[in-house]
């Protein structure tokens, strides 16, 4: 479970509020947050895994709270970067998720192996040996997912996993969050995964101006969308 | 230059099962070996072993030649310089010294992992681990290595950018956006690595307990999409002569039998327009033409593109 309690965050120089006191729980399998650019989303997804941590009020997940067990609360949530290239750290696909590994099985063997089946699950086991360079894109966000995954986090949060990702890639990343076990809460631009959500959050101008069914809150985006494009345009 | 990436690979040579600190000892050994020992045979000798060594981990070639190739070429610039002084002993010495230190670094590169390495590098820095966690310098040492790739990238993406910019010369537009993107992909990495929870300092408290897995339908999944490779319909590297043969064969076969050609229209007949233009959507069987088509831009014919400047001669004609 995940609780913001009046938990808000302001640009460190500016002052500029990113995100307004926000209070909600979070329990559902699958949510999904949708908004424009620079609208306070990802904040909001960094608020959970601790990257970024609030000025006012808390988050705690599992009543763990971000700031003062921001280890702990990294074990039970995973991370998941648009950009996979900037997370994978080792040059083969395998040693990547064994570096994940590192801080839960000491012996190297029994690492090695824990991987490889990480790799197998999510149908990179061929890749196992192939230096992170010779990847597609779609390869290296499920290596990324790979290395996420293979720790047995409890929440995965996904800020726009499939926004660098052609077709193919999109259909296959979506399916594979969709069949996880786990808590998902994925940042997105693609409706249609929005709509999938048991839970859509609008986020608009660092403010939350929606929570609920994922039709609905599709709807208002299209019109909050739609109406400041009319607006400007006229202006 | 030697590079550690895209040269291991999981084998059972020798080398490969032997520990990493063993083969750090190997090379520091060598090394003092070879800067001590000036007699030009054991330099030959111990060249010829340390070559032996690399091949026997079953290197990949390309990747091996490329590394080796700046280290032969500098011990040839070094060999021909003490040769030009008459000092020939001493250049076989130089030359094999050099020769031997590249091929066991490349042999040590291409049977060890990564992984391994950074286990040495924990372990060798447990002394610090007062002032550092010994992980944290392990990782450091992989990120190092992580970065000059990344960094060349960078360094080469603001060249081309410069370039399309009309910048050829400008130093300043090559460093300022490299020193800008490099520090934005170290942020990234940075927090890939918080993220990640990699050499986050202390260990699982008691009071976390993993959460139980939650009960989901498991979805069957499809195998990630890959592109297979088309097969050639012909072989891709084809002599004229086996080509020849091919043809031939094929007309005996009777798989080519020329037809009669079409008769082309000549270019004042397409100019003019006395041919009519046949668009790509017409072609395809879709809707017909469409007469009000934008004069500026290009109607596709069977020959080509008609450029607007063609179009309205064609125009003017009529």
């Amino acid at each position: 479970m995940i609780e913001f309690k009046d938990a808000a965050v302001v640009a460190p120089d500016s002052g500029v509020p990113i995100l307004e006191p926000t209070s909600l729980t979070l329990t559902e399998d699958r949510i999904s947050i949708i908004g424009a650019n620079g609208g306070g989303k990802s904040t909001f997804a960094r608020l959970i895994n601790g990257l970024v941590t609030p000025v006012s009020g808390s988050v705690e997940v599992d009543g763990l709270d971000t700031v003062k067990r921001g280890a702990d609360v990294r074990r039970k949530v995973g991370y998941l970067f648009t950009d996979a290239s900037a997370q994978l750290i080792m040059p083969t696909a395998i040693e990547d998720v064994m570096l994940s590994l590192r801080r839960v099985i000491r012996k190297r063997g029994e690492r090695e192996k824990a991987a490889l089946d990480a790799l197998r699950e999510i149908g990179l086991a061929s890749k196992a040996d192939v230096s992170v360079n010779a990847l597609s894109g779609g390869q290296r966000q499920l290596l990324a997912l790979a290395g996420v995954l293979a720790t047995t986090p409890s929440i995965l949060v996904a800020d726009e996993p499939t926004t660098l990702l052609d077709l193919r890639w999109r259909a296959h990343v979506g399916a594979l969050l969709r069949s996880l076990p786990l808590q998902v809460i994925e940042v997105t631009h693609d409706l249609d995964a929005a709509s999938r959500a048991d839970r859509t959050l609008v986020i608009d101008l660092g403010e939350v101006v929606f929570d609920g069914d994922p039709k609905e809150a599709i709807r208002l985006y299209r019109d909050l969308m739609f109406g400041r494009a009319s607006q400007g345009a006229t202006a | 230059m030697i590079s550690l990436f895209g040269l291991y690979r999981r084998r059972r040579t020798p080398m490969h099962l032997a520990p990493a600190w063993f083969k750090v000892l190997l090379m520091l050994g060598l090394s003092v070996a070879c800067l001590i020992i000036s007699e030009p045979v054991t330099s030959i000798g111990i060249t010829a072993a340390c070559l032996l060594l690399l091949a026997s981990t079953l290197p990949p070639a390309k990747a091996t030649l490329k590394g080796m190739s700046l280290i032969i070429v500098i011990a040839a610039l070094t060999t021909l310089f003490q040769v030009w002084r008459g000092d020939y002993i001493r250049a076989l010495d130089l030359a094999g010294d050099l020769i031997s230190i590249a091929a066991l670094a490349l042999a040590i590169a291409s049977s060890t992992s990564m992984e391994e390495m950074l286990d040495f590098v924990s372990t060798m820095a447990q002394p610090l681990r007062w002032i550092l966690p010994p992980d944290t310098i392990g990782v450091m040492v992989a990120l190092t290595l992580r970065a000059l790739p990344e960094a060349a990238r960078i360094m080469v993406e603001a060249r081309i950018a410069a370039r399309a910019r009309g910048m050829d010369r400008s130093l300043r537009a090559v460093l300022v956006p490299s020193a800008t993107r490099s520090v934005g992909f170290a942020l990234q990495l940075g927090q890939a690595l918080h993220a990640r929870g990699i050499a986050e300092t202390g260990r699982r408290r008691k009071d976390v307990l993993p959460s139980p897995p939650r009960e989901r339908e498991k979805v069957p999944m499809a195998p990630p999409p890959v592109r297979e490779p088309e097969a050639p319909a012909v072989p891709v590297k084809e002599s004229r002569r086996e080509r020849r043969r091919r043809l031939e064969a094929e007309a005996a076969a009777g798989a080519h039998e020329p037809g009669p050609e079409p008769a082309l229209p000549s270019f004042d007949e397409v100019v003019t327009g006395a041919i009519p233009i046949v668009t790509e959507a017409s072609h395809g069987g879709a809707p017909e033409q469409d007469e009000a088509t934008d004069a500026s831009s290009p109607e596709t014919t069977r020959w080509g593109r008609l450029s607007p400047a063609r179009r309205s001669r064609r125009d003017r004609k009529d």
